[in-house]
């Protein structure tokens, strides 16, 4: 983990996650996980098998110069790195997280790189950081040209796909989503807490957090690969359950070799193989911020909707375990 | 924080600290042509140099604030190039020519340990690290196709490509250093080559980058010091290279061999291939809890220390070949 | 899957006719994404009615994509952003459609080893993603049939299934061009097994769709006199003794659409409102174009004939 306490202190964090399906017929194990994930020769994977199977890669860094997005237009020019890693829980669902951290002032300069560098994570705006303006710049994503730490994530992803231990199966079609985030310091003796957690379009989701002085950025980051592979769980078994077509209209015909399961059970199963056992808040989010998940159970209600589609799919299996003769109706959702 | 109760050793990391000098010194590097030249140019070498030691070491002092620094001395003999000589032949005569100098050489390395120690990939390891310079304009996306095998202090001049149809060819553009005052200093330096057989080969600069992280006690493998110094014990030493340990304490009561700062005293047909390891230095990203551990020991030992690692590598040139 | 549409000639009606088999997919369920690979003339957004949602992909196309100098492509939600005032109330049940849009103003343009990989990266994800990718392909033989041979030949789609379909017109003239696309020198089958493909595997995986074919037995016909008639019918005999000589014939062939000027002149989906309140298309034809989207995946009608 970098250390921090090096560089100046920072006033604002920001990041983006994506939490994609592994395209694989099988979840990898966590000799498989340590392979896929291990970016550099030199370092280690952070395996680790309780609460569940996780690992998760060193951080790489992406040298960036450039104007900081800003909802004001201020232009603010800042150089640095950002950070990156991949994470992937129980072999089956993989994220990669870019973040950096801002301090409240730089040098009007740029300095050699060799001294960005020994900061890993940290972005200098040129002199002062508006930094209202810039949080909200960025968690709106800029114009064109402007810090986009969703490519460095999204470049991490690409990376990683193109790992040949992947066989391009998934057991399940799904969507990428992307959670943007961005860390204020929070008011003098407040806690950490989440200002507002938005769902945005086309699978984009924002969070805005205030969060104490001294929390590292990297724990902020893991709170939200937390929050971002729970939300991606709950949009992924929505949109199979959206999907299990119930009416009389006739379904596609599947290529491959025809299964004699009922359309609904072979729409539901990979469910049930591959997702259902991933659901576990707060497993790996740092001490001091793991209880801003109660503000998300307390509404919308996160695990409240979990257990809901859970029950919507074992429902749906068990009526489709009595033989159709038994039945009176066919399964409705 | 983490859990106190229940652990993970694979969930956590771990980073092996290294005893640290205040400095490393080099007394010099020793390849084929010089071999060949015969012992004359040794001893040459070994006369040129000790003044700069003389000047190295009461620097070293000054910074240290008056207590007494702790310093050591390196060598490096490249068997990575060509294969020449044999220790037994090479050693005895190596050391025998400092002595007449007035200098010891507190540790023997070879140059093919920078390239692979033992099973360890070092040179591979650190290329890993290479966290290229961005030019101004780089938000985010991907770099331009970058030279594989290639570094730059600066974005090189555009390629001549074959303009699409109905498009103007673009006139030449001179390549830039990022860095530049006014003008431009561009280098570009070559990290390998791969030989047809698919060997790869790690170039001079780059491996002396390698040799100068070791030197610095930044390199670490999945959180082990690389290049640890192995004790000289009996009087012998092997009749081939590989036999001899990457890295040789000659002397047993010599000062650490890494350091908060290198110096390296050289002769000038090295300043192209030291300013090169300067623009890699320049754009690795070391392990950063190795650098820790030196901030922090360097700190409590009152030694102020660059932050950046390229400004903590000295060298001293001297006229001649 | 992957559903590859080619055609040798322009004028096949291969986007407009693979365009509305995504839509019929989409609506029957399946996610759908629509790929332009038409890197000449892009004109996926007209079919679908996106003009506006086009103007803010930008520099975001396909072109752009495959020469690096974006990451992401941008895709366009068919349903969100259509100005069809029938395809934005978006039918209950259906999967997603969403079109990836060439850059406006793109070229033809060669690739190379660099092209080659983001095109792997993005067919992969999309096969993630959607239930079936359909890729509009320019005509005849193109950069974009080329790459996409090399991306299915490539070892990392090497699990996802692909088919091809091949659109010409039932003329003549259609017939030997799509022949020759298929199998002479320099076809696809040739060029593909260049590229690694097994023979086989890649002929079965090969379909023709006749366009515009008139059915002498349509209403639209029936006016005409019994001497035409004849002369219509012995012109459909012989062009299917030549289809069938060039190895175009009817066992390889996966549907027909009939003539149908919606398709001609208006080069957009076929809706059932068109059929059913406005009138303007042939029922036929909307059947033509489900039954050939249904036996898209349909294995029966795949495979060495």
């Amino acid at each position: 983990m970098a250390p921090e306490g090096t560089a100046p202190r920072a006033v604002l964090a920001c990041g983006e996650v994506r939490t994609c399906l592994l395209p694989a017929g099988q979840a990898l194990d966590s000799r498989a996980a340590a392979q896929l994930l291990r970016l550099r020769a030199d370092e280690r994977v952070l395996v680790s098998e309780r609460p569940n199977l996780y690992g998760l890669s060193p951080d790489t860094l992406t040298g960036v110069d450039c104007r900081l997005p800003s909802s004001n237009g201020a232009r603010v020019r800042a150089v640095g790195t950002v950070a990156a890693r991949a994470a992937l829980t129980e072999g089956r669902v993989l994220q990669t997280s870019a973040y950096f951290r801002v301090p409240a002032t730089g040098p009007d300069h740029r300095r050699p790189w060799g001294q960005y560098l020994v900061r890993p994570g940290v972005v200098e705006p040129f002199g002062r950081l508006p930094r209202e303006a810039v949080a909200e710049g960025l968690l709106d994503g800029g114009r064109h040209g402007e810090l986009d730490v969703g490519l460095i994530a999204d470049g991490m992803q690409t990376r990683l796909l193109r790992h040949p231990l992947l066989d391009h199966r998934p057991p399940l079609r799904s969507r990428p989503t992307r959670l943007r985030w961005v860390a204020l310091p929070a008011r003098d003796g407040d806690g950490p807490s989440i200002e507002r957690f938005t769902l945005a379009e086309d699978a984009l989701r924002t969070v805005r957090l205030r969060v104490p002085e001294g929390v590292r950025s990297a724990d902020i980051a893991g709170l939200c690969d937390d929050l971002a592979l729970h939300d991606w769980l709950l949009t992924t078994v929505v949109r199979i359950l959206d999907g299990i077509r119930l009416g009389p209209g006739e379904p596609w015909p599947r290529p491959g070799p025809a299964g004699d399961l009922p359309v609904v059970v072979g729409a539901l199963r990979p469910a049930v193989d591959h997702l259902l056992h991933l659901w576990m808040p707060r497993a790996r989010v740092s001490g001091e911020l793991a209880h801003l998940w109660a503000a998300l159970e307390e509404r919308p209600g996160f695990t409240r909707q979990w257990l809901t589609l859970v029950q919507r799919v074992r429902d749906q299996l068990a009526l489709h375990a009595i033989p159709p003769s038994y039945r009176e109706v066919e399964p409705r959702p | 924080m983490k859990d106190v109760v229940f652990r993970e050793t694979t969930a956590e990391p771990r980073t092996q600290s290294v005893p640290l000098s205040h400095l490393s010194l080099e007394l010099g590097h020793l390849y084929m042509e010089d071999f060949e030249a015969g012992p004359g140019r040794l001893r040459r070498h070994f006369e040129a140099v000790r003044p700069w030691v003389e000047a190295a070491r009461s620097a070293a002092a000054d910074r240290a604030g008056g207590g007494r620094p702790r310093i050591s001395t390196c060598f490096l003999v490249d068997d990575y190039f060509t294969r020449f000589s044999r220790p037994a032949e090479l050693v005895p005569l190596l050391l025998a020519e400092a002595g007449r100098a007035g200098l010891t050489v507190d540790y023997l390395a070879r140059e093919s340990g920078c390239a692979v120690n033992g099973k360890v990939p070092v040179a591979e390891a650190v290329a890993g690290r290479i966290v290229e310079e961005p030019p101004p304009g780089s938000y985010g996306n991907r770099p331009p196709a970058a030279q594989t095998g290639w570094l730059a202090n600066g974005v090189r001049s555009p390629a001549a490509r074959t303009p699409q149809a109905m498009q103007r060819a673009a006139a030449w553009q001179p390549p830039t250093e990022t860095a530049a005052r006014r003008h431009s200093v561009f280098l570009d330096v070559e990290l390998f080559s791969d030989t047809p057989d698919g060997q790869r080969v790690w170039s001079c600069p780059f491996l002396a980058a390698v040799w100068q992280l070791a030197r610095l006690g930044l390199l670490r493998h999945q959180g082990d010091a690389v290049l640890d110094p192995h004790p000289h014990t009996g009087s012998a030493f092997p009749d081939d290279w590989d036999e001899l340990p990457a890295l040789v304490r000659l002397n047993p009561r010599a000062a650490p061999f890494a350091a908060y700062r290198t110096c390296s005293v050289l002769p000038n047909r090295f300043l192209p291939v030291e300013h090169a390891v300067r623009v890699i230095l320049d754009q690795l990203e070391v392990d950063a809890e190795a650098l820790r551990q030196v901030g922090e020991r360097s700190a409590r030992e009152n030694v102020s220390l660059p932050a950046s690692v390229a400004d903590r590598v000295s060298y001293l040139f001297y006229a001649g070949s | 899957m992957f559903v590859f549409a080619a055609s040798d000639k322009g004028g096949t009606g291969r986007s407009v006719t693979s365009a509305n088999l995504a839509y019929q997919r989409a609506l029957g369920g399946d996610h759908v994404a629509y790929v332009d690979f038409d890197f000449g003339s892009p004109t996926a957004a007209a079919v679908f009615d996106v003009p506006s949602a086009m103007r803010g992909t930008r520099e975001r196309g396909l072109h752009s994509y495959l020469e690096g100098e974006v990451t992401e492509p941008a895709g366009i939600d068919i349903w969100r952003h259509t100005e069809h005032s029938v395809l934005r109330a978006r039918q209950n049940q259906a999967g997603r459609l969403v079109l990836y849009p060439g850059d406006i103003g793109g070229g033809e343009f060669a690739t190379g080893e660099e092209a080659l990989e983001r095109c792997v990266d993005l067919l992969l994800r999309l096969n993630s993603e959607f239930d079936l990718v359909v890729v509009d392909l320019s005509a005849g033989r193109s950069y974009a049939v080329d790459l996409v041979l090399a991306a299915t030949a490539h070892p990392r789609t090497r699990h996802v299934p692909y088919r091809w379909l091949v659109f010409h017109r039932w003329t003549h003239q259609h017939v030997i061009a799509a022949a020759g696309l298929v199998h002479h020198e320099n076809g696809i089958v040739r060029s593909g097994v260049d590229r690694g493909h097994d023979e086989e595997t890649l002929q079965g995986s090969i379909r023709f769709v006749r366009a515009a074919v008139p059915d002498p037995e349509s209403p639209l016909w029936s006016q005409v006199s019994h001497a035409q008639q004849a002369w219509m019918q012995s012109c459909d005999k012989a062009l299917r003794r030549l289809a069938a000589d060039q190895r175009v014939g009817d066992s390889v062939v996966l549907g027909t659409v009939p003539l149908e000027p919606i398709l001609q002149w208006r080069e957009q989906l076929i809706t059932e409102d068109d059929v059913l309140s406005t009138q303007i298309a042939n029922k036929e034809t909307l059947e033509a174009l489900e039954e050939i989207a249904r036996r898209l995946t349909d294995d029966s009608h795949w495979g060495r004939p």
